[in-house]
């Protein structure tokens, strides 16, 4: 693997994450486009964290915000 | 109402209808957040009503055009880590020590991409992993230590940036990239052992060195 492969992965959760200053994402994002095994694994990190991000979700039970809005009405 | 109205003018029906307007939207969201928490939806009920109360005895002191979100988190996180932390586990937090250590070994750095990628010779696609049932992937997350499991479930489900999640958190930037990056380890080495087991990877992985030197706490055992 080369040395700017190497050089950008270390980054890559931060890029992945829109941390990066913006020096360091243009030269990561420059990389990506240019390195189809680097691009391979952010879009393997980028999918995985959309399949738990959409797996991690649930929705309140019913009866909840009615319980909520109650509680509010005493409070007040 | 206009920004920069300061809030102990509204009567309580005004307060009352902001709040409900404004902050009750985030119910879905934060009761999820609260599941993940607790690991228990009795729980992560108490927990939501219990937040809500104090945000809106609080809502006085929030300022209007800043962030009403992370706002509410931070008052389910603090509740969370106030009442229902002290009232459960304390395992939880040697189970966290125990992690921590067992990091130091090097543990932190597992890779999913690098182990279906050295299994199939082949670029690692994450479709195998979008068959896991959701339990699962919920499991796998609550499987985590508290605080690692906070820190991932703010930022890769609710999209939170690193100084939004050291505000809810009440922690430095540097704790919580560090928490991200071995809680994601952690759960990526947790998925991997569950997709195994369901056979998604078995054509990759092979079930068979999926549980080596695994100092995460597990409750599965299948």
């Amino acid at each position: 693997m080369p040395d700017d492969c190497h050089e950008v992965l270390r980054e890559l959760e931060v890029y992945l994450d829109g941390e990066c200053p913006d020096d360091l994402e243009a030269l990561v994002a420059r990389h990506l486009r240019a390195c189809s095994p680097c691009t391979d694994r952010a879009e393997f990190e980028r999918g995985l964290r959309a399949v738990i991000a959409a797996k991690c979700t649930d929705c309140a039970p019913a009866g909840l915000l009615e319980r909520v809005k109650a509680q509010l009405r005493v409070l007040s | 109402m206009p920004s920069g109205t300061v809030r102990q003018e509204l009567t309580d029906e005004e307060r009352r209808d902001s709040f409900t307007r404004d902050a009750l939207p985030y119910l879905d969201q934060l009761y999820s957040a609260a599941l993940r928490y607790t690991r228990n939806p009795a729980d992560a009920e108490d927990l939501v009503q219990e937040a809500f109360a104090k945000a809106y005895s609080a809502f006085h002191q929030f300022r209007p055009g800043t962030n009403l979100r992370a706002w509410l988190y931070r008052i389910l996180a603090n509740t969370y880590i106030n009442t229902y932390r002290k009232q459960q586990r304390r395992p939880d937090e040697v189970s966290a020590d125990a992690y921590r250590d067992g990091l130091s070994d090097g543990a932190g750095d597992f890779s999913l991409y690098d182990r279906i990628a050295a299994a199939t010779q082949a670029p690692a696609e994450v479709e195998a992993l979008r068959r896991l049932p959701d339990e699962e992937v919920k499991q796998a997350l609550a499987d985590l230590p508290e605080q690692f499991r906070m820190a991932v479930y703010l930022a890769d489900v609710e999209g939170f940036t690193y100084a939004e999640i050291a505000d809810i958190m009440g922690t430095p930037i540097g704790t919580v990239m560090s928490r991200l990056h071995r809680g994601r380890a952690a759960l990526q080495r947790a998925l991997y052992d569950y997709a195994t087991q369901r056979g998604l990877l078995s054509a990759a992985g092979g079930p068979a060195e999926s549980h080596e030197e695994n100092p995460r706490e597990r409750r599965t055992d299948a």
